[in-house]
């Protein structure tokens, strides 16, 4: 039984040599299952970063005679810790997607599309961008991305062209979550010490379905040690699962609650006051406002019986300051809400009367890395840009704080009918399907007399571009050096190419510096990515080729509990807000009614909820093959309903529902379920592509986007998700 | 979870193969007790009982998988004597050759049948005990699957044997009345048979019902699935019925008519047992229930 | 020899599936073909409605109906109790999947012949962890030796309780399941 002590670790090191061929000498006899595995096949082991969502998890790829086998997790990564989630199991299989874009592609019709040369492509852009550049002026054009890995180099050549308006999923997602963390506390991003935690609250955040793995695996360890989860959620999601306790409440009622909890330590001064002291501004002022705000006028808000609240502000107390509420994600601190940002800010203060900043089991700021930079005098800087997007980000008359670089992505499509933009880079991004209201997106894109893609498949916004230029999967090319993977302590990791490229695809750094001339700003992408690389690992004393062969490099630099700080104007956690306060906005967190409220007398009105499923991410997943067949195996493409509301529409189990919005209409069957709270129904997202070029996908349920009007919040823009009135119908046949 | 394995190949099978032995032991029962001038019922069912388990063994042959398109594995199919297959591999190669044999030495077929005519008796003997053992064992066979707990019991054997000895009686009542127009009034003493198994089928299956309902959740699922679920119109109509009430009601008519019942009626009650035993089988197989494991 | 088994805490099981397509992987099998399922399981009415998630794969039974009624031999037990399926002497009668009460047991119609979980074998006897143990996010399973009383398993055995599934059975499973 010695082997067997052979630790996983020491394993995994063995098998990460890099790209370096490893013969599998494994161990097979007359037993072994399959008659092929007796002939020794060539494996080989290549650590990597995960593509499949956003996390870019690092994972081991293994290849068995030159294909693509299975991933294990890096175990020292800081963003998954060894472990490997479902859809980056499932995501390597589309390396051989039939799907998949072989060359680059003009669009010569409705859907049709003419393989053409990479040098024809960049020639036509560069030629019909200078034009439009000529003709409507350079902020007519603007880029929509996924902001991570590659984004210093996309940022780089839109502000070579002149252009700042660099759009990104924020405004569908977290900009509220982002912004309230950020006037708060001063870091966007806060993280949670969860491993040491003894009671974390999550407030329509589900880690469990919207996956970062670290945060699982700590939670799964805090919670033999003792901690405890309660959810409240409007229904009883993956994370309630293994929570203790599921707290229902009513969809968008979530800031009263979070008020009421606040009013309780207050007012039985159950609050951390060494800290507040010590540590904040504004705790009179909020405090002279609290007292309105009582479990009471909070049960009325949120259906959660007055009891529930007061024992929960209790028990939170109790744990302080290992006790936090978590810092939340897409759910109700993200863009579902009118009252999204007031949540967040309240969140924040209520970790505060915790006391549980920088302290174990808290809250608390990731070490950061500092990359190296081109050397100027080689390459030279791009110039700063300092205006506001045209979407008004940045802008001190629309939306002040919403950060130039995210912008508001839903905007796109009014600026392009306004005749304000008129040329579109998508990068890594698919707004026509991830924003509200798809025919208006639609009218808008196409409005566009130029759109460049850089898909991998024809998805609904490749399918209306007029070039592609096809990134190579992320299995077949190496990017920028990454440093996501910094969480308790400093890391630096880098993606490369596992096998080579399948078709006639590039890395996004070379199609960027080859198109980069065509466009006129040649001069500053003189560079190739291996000297980008190594410029960037230059003062951290790192070879690439060690990068490279490790995948994952920790620099140390550990967190330790200790005194807080904060980034904000005050030095100190900002309970009231000097930002906020000097836009004329409640400085303190009050409450704020959501946009809308469905009718609780007419028994067809329902909020519409959406929310994630662990196997899918956005709108490309579900078609992936292994990944759909775990929706239809276990049919939860359902649309939740409540009991009693099903009843009283004469809906059954599993039959069909018609939903309709003020923009939408669509079908969906029923899940009836004590899971959820009556006043809503609960949508699965990553349904819904309409995009006729992915087969497994193309016409597979529903999206809430489908119904979602174009709304703007008053303060920052973002789409407020799940502000949707829909009426719920049995579909007659 | 794949909810069933077995489909209608199987479910062919044992209705064939104990259709096959049923007709063997009515031969062997008509050869041994009825007057000379009245043995074509015994020829009938001699040439009829050694195809229909050679049928029944091909289809259980190609509801095989790997062992169909690479044969050699056949090999194994004994190997492992805890499992009722190979028993009944055992059996089936036995019984097979006799019940040819058997069909050859009664309507003196080539000269082999001219040889076994002199052992005829020990033929029937050994036949005898192997279509036994061939009927009893298509019941052992789903009997000792603790998979579904419907299946998983030991009146299952009684039921397949009954249900075979009547439908092995109808089968070769049905070529008898065909070969020789004769022999309706010897068929109708045999209709006495049909009354018998018919009715202690009914019985059999009663217990079975019932006992299930009580017995496990699981079998009891099953057995709801047959008297109220999805399952119920098939269950009463083409087995009950059709395959049980009717003929038996006819076989009571055609022994106390002696003869005088017309021929369609008895070719078609036999008929209509044959269709009963078929479905039958096919409702135990497709109403299986796994346990509740979570 | 040890005798392997999986403890299963159902009680940390968030259905997200990583389990399946990681074996998926690790056996190279299609994507309708796996060894493992995750099923839920609702109760209650709110306030105290729940919902758990409960992964299933083979149990690798000490006292394997599928084995018994397996006409070939070729499902057969390893000495570290762990039941295998012989690739070249199944013939596909699917007889053990009707006899698998747990319904643990698919056939791989391509090849012809029945498969299931098979505790990554291999790698386990080379001092690995099996696949699905090691990609859960929330570490729902722990893989080990049942007849070492301290190991991790044993160990997680006997403070949480944690039973087989339908010990009523009689098939003597290794895997171990806490339940809420
Ligand atoms: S669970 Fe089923 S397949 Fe696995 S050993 Fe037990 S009986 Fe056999
Ligand atoms: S032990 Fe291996 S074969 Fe069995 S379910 Fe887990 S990964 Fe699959
Ligand atoms: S990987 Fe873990 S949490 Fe996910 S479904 Fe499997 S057992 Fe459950």
């Amino acid at each position: 039984m010695k082997k067997f002590g052979m630790t996983r670790r020491k394993f995994l090191a063995g098998a990460a040599v890099g790209s370096a061929s490893l013969v599998a000498s494994s161990y097979m006899s007359f037993d072994a299952w399959a008659a092929t595995d007796t002939v020794a096949e060539d494996v080989k082991v290549t650590p990597t970063l995960c593509d499949a969502c956003g996390n870019w998890c690092a994972i081991n790829v293994y290849t068995k005679g030159g294909r693509i086998w299975k991933a294990t997790g890096n175990p020292i990564a800081g963003l998954n810790k060894g472990k490997v989630c479902v859809k980056g199991h499932a995501m390597l299989h589309d390396v051989y997607n039939k799907d998949r874009i072989k060359t680059p592609l003009k669009r010569v019709g409705a859907n049709r599309f003419e393989p053409i040369t990479w040098e024809q492509a960049y020639r036509e852009i560069g030629s019909k961008l200078k034009d439009i550049i000529a003709r409507d002026g350079v902020q007519s054009v603007f880029l929509v991305q996924y902001p991570e890995g590659n984004e210093d180099l996309t940022n780089r050549f839109m502000n070579a062209l002149g252009s700042n308006n660099v759009f990104s999923h924020a405004s569908t997602c977290f900009l509220p979550r982002n912004i309230g963390w950020w006037l708060t506390t001063g870091a966007p991003k806060p993280e949670q010490d969860l491993e040491n935690s003894r009671h974390v609250v999550f407030i329509g955040r589900n880690p469990a379905a919207g996956l970062q793995l670290r945060m699982l695996v700590d939670m799964a360890k805090a919670k033999d040690k003792g901690a405890k989860y309660v959810v409240v959620d409007p229904r009883f999601s993956e994370m309630a699962a293994i929570g203790h306790q599921w707290i229902q409440i009513k969809p968008g009622t979530d800031l009263a609650l979070l008020l009421a909890l606040a009013n309780v330590m207050i007012k039985e001064n159950i609050y951390q006051k060494d800290f507040i002291e010590k540590y904040s501004v504004g705790f009179d002022e909020w405090a002279s406002k609290i007292d309105y705000y009582t479990p009471k006028w909070a049960s009325e808000k949120t259906t959660i019986p007055e009891k529930v609240i007061v024992k929960l502000a209790h028990d939170m107390a109790e744990a302080a300051p290992s006790s936090i509420i978590h810092r939340g994600y897409h759910g109700a601190m993200g863009t579902q809400y009118k009252n999204s940002l007031q949540l967040v800010r309240a969140a924040g203060c209520i970790n505060g009367l915790l006391g549980s900043y920088n302290q174990k089991g808290g809250m608390f700021n990731a070490p950061k890395v500092k990359l190296g930079k081109l050397a100027p005098e080689k390459y030279p800087g791009v110039p700063e840009l300092d205006m506001p997007m045209s979407d008004g980000s940045g802008d001190p008359d629309k939306y002040p704080i919403t950060p130039v670089g995210l912008g508001i992505t839903q905007a796109i499509p009014e600026l392009a009918l306004a005749g304000k933009l008129k040329a579109g880079f998508v990068y890594h991004n698919n707004p026509l399907r991830t924003c509200p209201n798809p025919a208006r997106m639609i009218e808008g894109y196409r409005k566009l007399d130029l759109l460049v893609s850089f898909d991998y498949v024809l998805s609904e916004t490749a399918s209306l571009a007029h070039y592609i230029l096809p990134e190579s999967y992320y299995l077949e090319r190496d990017d920028v050096v990454h440093t996501n993977h910094c969480y308790t302590s400093k890391q630096v990791a880098i993606r490369q190419a596992v096998i080579k490229p399948l078709y006639d695809t590039k890395p996004m750094v070379q199609i960027l510096t080859e198109l980069a001339p065509h466009c006129g700003v040649g001069e500053y992408f003189g560079f190739t990515l291996e000297e980008y690389n190594r410029a960037a690992l230059a003062p951290l004393n790192i070879s690439l080729e060690k990068m490279k062969k490790e995948g994952v490099i920790d620099l140390g630099g550990e967190w330790k509990p200790g005194e807080p700080k904060f980034s904000t104007p005050s030095g100190k956690l900002e309970i009231a807000s000097s930002i906020l306060q000097d836009l004329n906005l409640p400085a303190v967190p009050v409450w704020e009614e959501p946009l809308v409220s469905p009718n609780s007398k007419d028994p067809y009105e329902f909020r519409l909820i959406h929310g994630k499923q662990a196997h899918l991410t956005h709108a490309r997943s579900i078609n992936q093959k292994y990944l759909k067949e775990i929706t239809t195996l276990n049919d939860i493409a359902r649309v939740w309903i409540h009991p009693e509301r099903a009843k009283a529409l004469g809906i059954k189990d599993g039959e069909c529902m018609t939903i309709s919005s003020s923009v939408g209409k669509g079908r969906a069957r029923a899940k009836v379920t004590e899971g959820i709270h009556r006043d809503c129904v609960f949508l699965p997202s990553g349904y819904g592509v309409f995009a006729k070029n992915l087969e497994k996908a193309f016409g597979f349920g529903t999206s809430y986007n489908d119904f979602l009007p174009t709304y703007f919040d008053p303060v920052l823009g973002h789409v407020m998700a799940n502000e949707i009135i829909v009426r719920v119908e049995k579909t007659q046949s | 979870m794949p909810e069933s394995a077995w489909g209608w190949l199987i479910v062919v099978y044992l209705f064939l193969a104990g259709s096959g032995s049923g007709a063997f032991l009515a031969a062997v029962y008509c050869d041994l007790l009825a007057p000379d001038w009245s043995k074509s019922l015994a020829r009938a069912g001699s040439l009829v009982s050694g195809p229909l388990v050679t049928i029944g063994t091909i289809c259980l042959v190609l509801d095989l998988e790997a062992g169909l398109w690479e044969p050699w594995r056949q090999i194994y199919l004994a190997k492992n004597l805890s499992s009722m297959i190979a028993w009944g591999v055992i059996i089936l190669s036995g019984f097979i050759p006799v019940a040819l044999l058997y069909a050859a030495a009664l309507n003196e077929i080539t000269f082999v049948g001219k040889i076994a005519r002199k052992y005829i008796r020990i033929i029937e003997y050994v036949g005898s005990a192997l279509a036994v053992a061939t009927a009893t064992y298509t019941g052992v066979l789903i009997a000792v699957v603790n998979g579904v707990p419907f299946w998983n019991t030991p009146v299952m054997p009684v039921l397949f044997l009954a249900s075979a000895i009547s439908t092995g009686l109808a089968a070769a009542m049905i070529v008898a009345a065909i070969i020789d127009a004769s022999t309706i009034k010897t068929l109708s003493n045999f209709a006495l048979g049909h009354v018998i198994f018919l009715a202690i089928e009914a019985l059999v299956l009663m217990l079975l019902v019932f006992m299930s309902l009580t017995r496990s959740t699981e079998a009891a699922i099953s057995a709801n699935m047959l008297i109220s679920g999805v399952l119920s119109p098939y269950f009463w109509v083409l087995v009950v019925l059709l395959g049980i009430l009717i003929p038996f009601i006819l076989s009571i008519v055609e022994y106390y008519e002696y003869g005088e019942m017309p021929k369609s009626l008895v070719i078609g009650s036999d008929l209509l047992v044959l269709m009963g035993g078929m479905s039958l089988r096919a409702l135990i197989i497709f109403s299986a229930s796994p346990p509740q494991i979570i | 020899m040890p005798r392997f088994g999986i403890a299963i805490d159902a009680t940390k099981c968030i259905g997200c599936h990583s389990c399946r397509v990681a074996c998926q992987n690790q056996n190279g099998l299609e994507f309708t073909e796996t060894f493992n399922w995750i099923k839920d399981k609702e109760r209650g009415k709110y306030p105290s409605y729940d919902k758990e998630y409960v992964p299933l794969q083979c149990n690798h039974c000490g006292n394997a109906p599928c084995e018994r009624v397996c006409p070939t031999g070729a499902t057969y037990t390893t000495p570290e109790g762990v039941v295998l399926v012989n690739k070249k002497t199944c013939v596909g009668c699917k007889y053990c999947m009707e006899a698998c009460p747990y319904k643990m047991r698919i056939i791989l119609h391509k090849a012809g012949i029945v498969v299931k979980c098979r505790l990554c074998i291999e790698m386990v006897r080379e001092g690995g962890t099996p696949a699905c143990v090691t990609t859960c996010p929330t570490q729902v399973r722990i893989f080990g030796d049942l007849d070492d009383p301290n190991s991790e398993i044993s160990r997680f055995i006997a403070e949480s309780g944690a039973e087989p599934l339908r010990k009523d059975l009689g098939t003597l499973p290794h895997i171990y399941y806490k339940r809420s």
